[in-house]
C-alpha cells in the first residue's frame, strides 16, 4: 500500500464525511432566493415608480430628458393641485410663495425630494442669471459642464476604484471564511476522532504523515467546495445588484491570470492553516477546555494586517505581507487586484508558500505521531517542538 | 504450526521514567493462538502496540519473519489490529466505515463491501447495515468492531482484550470466533487479563507484570508448575467454617468467598489425610479435586516474582 494511495483513502473519507451536497444545494438556492426577491422588488420599484408625476399649480417647469419627472398644469378648479394629489393622479403638487420659494404639496414622504431640489436650484439659477442680463450665449458657456479627465501616473493605479477595492476584500473574506470551515472540520475530523478512539485502528494501517496529510487534504477540498459554493452564490447576488442598482464588476478581478493566482493561493494559504491546526488539535483532546483554543483566532491576525494592503497595496509592508507564507495568501491576490506584483514577486511568494506548506506538514506529522495517543494531558509547547524535531520519534 | 510469525528481541519501552516494557523477548508462531497475560497496567497494550508499530521500543527489536525476508514492521494488509481504546466513527453507517477500514487494509471498495456484508449477515447485523454504529447495543458495536479489524482476512490478527465489557453469551461469541480464525490458519495474538477465558483458547502464553516477564510457556507447561500442590473444591455447610480451613497446616491457600472455596495443599501435602481430618472438625455439602487453572499459576509467579524483587532490594 503506498502513501499515495493512503493519502488518497483518507482525504476521500474526510471529504464524503463532511461535504453534504444537500446542504450546499440548499444554501445556492437561498443565494437565488435572496437575489431574486431583490432583483424583483427592483424591477417591481422601476415599473411603478419610476417617473414621479408633479401638479405645477402657478408655475413653469420643464421637466429633464431623463423621465424622472413628469409635470402637469394644476386645473382650473384645483389650482393647488390637491384635488389630483387626492386622487392619485400625481405624487406632488408643486407651487410658488411670494418670496421665490417652492412649496411641495404630498401625501407621503417624498423620496425624489433631492432629485427635485436639484432641479429646482438650477430652474432659480437660471432665472437670476437671466435676470441679470447675460445673453443666452454667455449663459450656456457658462452653465457648460468642466471638464475632467484623470490619468494616473501610475496606470496601476486606475484599478484602485470602490469595485476592485471590494473584489480585494472579497479575498480576503474568501480565505477567512475558507479557514473556519476547514478549522471547524478539522477540530471534528481530529480531536473528535481521538474522542471516539478511532486513531489507534486507523494509524496502524497507515503511516502518521499520511493519515495527517490525508486529513489536510481532504479538509481543504471540503473548505474549497463550501467557499465555491460561496461564490457561486456572491456572483448570483452580485448579478442581482447589477440589475437593481447598477453595480459594476470590478473588470481587474475578473482577468484570469488573478482567478487563477486566488485559487492557487487559496489552496496553498488552506493547506498551510490546515496543517497548523492538525497539528494543534492532535495535542487536544478536548477543544471546549482547551488551552489552546486561543489559538483558533489566529487566522484574524494576517487579515487584520492584509488590511494595510487595502490601504496601500504599494507599500512596503504590503510586499512583504505578500511574501510572507502566514499572509500572503490573501494578501497577495489583493495585490494583484489593485496593483501588479510582478513576476519575480509572485515566484518568491509562491515559493516560499509552498515551502512553509511542506514543512508545516511534516511538523505536523510529527507532533501527531507522538501525539495522537496522548489522552488527557496537553503537552507544553517545548514539548512540541522537541517532537515537531525530534528524529528518534515515538 | 510452523516457525515463528514474529519475534520480540529485547523489546523494553519507558514513558517519563515509568517502565511500560523490559526486555521482553517471545515469538509467536505461525497459525498459533498466543496471548500477553497480565492484570492491568503490567504492560500489555505497550507491547502490543510496539508489535503493531504505533509506538516503538526504546531498546530491542521487532522481527517480522512472515513474508520470507525479515522485516522491522508488520504490513498493514496482513495484520488485523483490535486496539484497546476500540471505537468507530458513531454518525456514520456501519457499512460505510467499514468498508473504509477494509480500503485502508489493502482492499478495493467493492471488495471490502463484499467482505463487510458476508461478515454482518455471519453476526446477524446485515439488516443493520445502514444504521449509524450508535444505533447499535454496546455487544453489537463490539461485534462491528472485531469485522472491521479481521475484514481484510489477516494472517495475524492482534486483538487487545477482546473480551472486555462483554456478557457472557458475547464472550462464548468471541471465543468460538478466536477458535474459528485459528482453525483456518490465522495466527493470533491476544492480550488480557481475563485468564479463565485466555486459557480455553490459548496455546502458549506470555505472563506480564510491571512490564516484565513473569512466566511463559504452553497452558499445559504452566499449569505443570502447579504440580506438587494438591487443590480441592469445597463447599462448606456454614461459610464461617473456613478459617478453620485456613488454620491447616497443610493447607497454604484458600480463594474464594462465601460457602464455595478453593484450597491449594502445600506441596507433599497427603490429600486422604487432609480430606480424614477436615471432615470430623467441619460439616461439608460437596467436597472434590480441582483442575489446576492459569489464575492459580498467575498469582504465584507474581507473588514469586515480588519476593523476589523485595528481597534484592533489601
Amino acid at each position: 500500500m503506498s502513501y499515495a494511495r493512503d493519502v488518497y483513502i483518507l482525504a476521500q473519507w474526510e471529504f464524503g464525511r463532511f461535504v453534504k451536497w444537500k446542504d450546499q444545494l440548499i444554501s445556492l438556492a437561498l443565494f437565488l432566493l435572496v437575489s431574486g426577491v431583490w432583483a424583483g422588488a427592483a424591477l417591481v420599484a422601476g415599473a411603478s415608480g419610476r417617473t414621479v408625476t408633479i401638479a405645477l399649480a402657478g408655475i413653469e417647469l420643464h421637466a429633464p430628458a431623463d423621465g424622472r419627472f413628469q409635470f402637469v398644469p394644476a386645473a382650473r378648479d384645483d389650482r393647488q393641485g390637491t384635488g389630483a394629489l387626492r386622487r392619485g393622479d400625481v405624487q406632488g403638487a408643486l407651487s410658488r410663495r411670494a418670496d421665490g420659494a417652492f412649496e411641495l404639496l404630498v401625501t407621503k414622504d417624498p423620496r425624489y425630494r433631492s432629485e427635485l431640489a436639484v432641479l429646482l436650484d438650477e430652474v432659480v439659477r437660471r432665472e437670476r442669471l437671466e435676470a441679470s442680463g447675460v445673453s443666452p450665449q454667455t449663459l450656456q458657456r457658462i452653465l457648460a459642464p468642466v471638464a475632467v479627465d484623470v490619468r494616473f501616473t501610475n496606470p496601476v493605479r486606475e484599478r484602485q476604484g470602490r469595485s476592485e477595492k471590494i473584489a480585494a476584500g472579497v479575498c480576503i473574506g474568501v480565505m477567512l471564511i475558507a479557514v473556519f470551515i476547514a478549522l471547524a472540520n478539522l477540530l471534528t475530523g481530529i480531536t473528535g476522532e481521538k474522542q471516539l478512539r478511532v486513531t489507534e485502528s486507523v494509524v496502524s494501517a497507515i503511516s502518521p504523515q499520511a493519515w495527517i496529510d490525508g486529513k489536510v487534504c481532504g479538509i481543504t477540498a471540503t473548505a474549497l467546495v463550501s467557499v465555491g459554493n460561496l461564490i457561486v452564490g456572491m456572483a448570483i447576488i452580485a448579478a442581482a445588484a447589477q440589475f437593481a442598482s447598477g453595480f459594476a464588476w470590478p473588470a481587474a478581478a475578473l482577468r484570469p491570470g488573478v482567478i487563477l493566482t486566488l485559487v492557487v493561493y487559496t489552496v496553498l494559504g488552506l493547506l498551510l492553516w490546515n496543517a497548523f491546526f492538525a497539528a494543534v488539535a492532535a495535542t487536544v483532546s478536548d477543544v471546549y477546555t482547551s488551552s489552546r483554543s486561543s489559538l483558533l483566532f489566529l487566522p484574524l491576525v494576517p487579515v487584520v494586517l492584509s488590511i494595510a494592503v487595502l490601504r496601500d497595496p504599494d507599500a512596503p509592508v504590503a510586499r512583504i505581507l505578500a511574501l510572507f507564507p502566514l499572509t500572503s495568501s490573501p494578501a497577495l491576490p489583493m495585490r494583484l487586484v489593485l496593483s501588479d506584483p510582478g513576476l519575480v514577486e509572485v515566484g518568491c511568494s509562491l515559493a516560499l508558500l509552498l515551502g512553509a506548506v511542506w514543512v508545516m506538514c511534516l511538523m505536523a506529522g510529527r507532533i501527531f505521531e507522538l501525539g495522537i495517543l496522548m489522552y488527557g494531558k496537553e503537552p507544553t509547547l517545548p514539548e512540541m517542538i522537541r517532537w515537531a524535531t525530534d528524529r528518534q520519534g515515538r | 504450526m510452523d516457525g515463528a510469525f514474529l519475534r520480540a528481541h529485547g523489546v523494553s519501552k519507558r514513558f517519563s521514567g515509568h517502565v511500560a516494557a523490559e526486555r521482553l523477548s517471545f515469538e509467536v508462531r505461525r497459525g498459533e493462538v498466543f496471548a500477553l497475560l497480565g492484570p492491568n497496567g503490567a504492560g500489555k497494550t505497550t507491547t502490543v502496540r510496539m508489535l503493531v508499530g504505533i509506538i516503538r521500543p526504546d531498546e530491542g527489536r521487532i522481527e517480522v519473519l512472515a513474508e520470507g525476508a525479515a522485516r522491522d514492521r508488520l504490513r498493514p494488509d496482513r495484520t488485523g489490529y483490535l486496539p484497546e481504546d476500540r471505537g468507530l466513527y458513531q454518525e456514520i453507517p456501519i457499512l460505510r466505515s467499514l468498508v473504509y477500514f477494509g480500503r485502508l487494509r489493502g482492499l478495493d471498495g467493492r471488495e471490502a463491501g463484499r467482505r463487510a456484508c458476508g461478515w454482518l449477515e455471519r453476526m446477524s447485523l446485515l439488516d443493520r447495515k445502514n444504521d449509524r454504529l450508535d444505533a447499535l447495543s454496546k455487544g453489537n458495536q463490539q461485534r462491528v468492531q472485531f469485522i472491521g479489524a479481521l475484514l481484510h482476512r489477516p494472517a495475524l490478527a492482534i486483538l487487545d482484550e477482546p473480551f472486555s465489557g462483554l456478557d457472557p453469551l458475547s464472550q462464548e461469541f468471541f471465543l468460538d470466533l478466536v477458535r474459528d480464525l485459528r482453525n483456518a490458519g490465522t495466527t493470533i495474538l491476544l492480550s488480557s487479563h481475563q485468564m479463565d477465558l485466555v486459557e480455553r483458547v490459548a496455546d502458549r502464553v506470555l505472563l506480564l507484570n510491571h512490564g516484565r516477564e513473569v512466566l511463559s510457556g504452553s497452558i499445559g507447561e504452566l499449569h505443570g508448575r502447579l504440580d506438587g500442590r494438591p487443590r480441592l473444591r469445597v463447599t462448606l455447610e456454614r461459610a464461617a467454617d473456613a478459617g478453620v480451613l485456613r488454620a491447616d497446616d497443610d493447607v497454604e491457600d484458600v480463594a474464594g468467598d462465601g460457602p464455595d472455596l478453593r484450597v491449594t495443599l502445600r506441596a507433599g501435602a497427603r490429600t486422604p489425610q487432609f480430606l480424614a481430618r477436615l471432615v470430623t472438625r467441619v460439616p461439608l455439602t460437596a467436597i472434590g479435586t480441582d483442575a489446576p487453572r492459569l489464575h492459580d499459576v498467575f498469582i504465584r509467579a507474581v507473588r514469586d516474582d515480588e519476593a523476589r524483587i523485595a528481597g534484592r532490594t533489601s
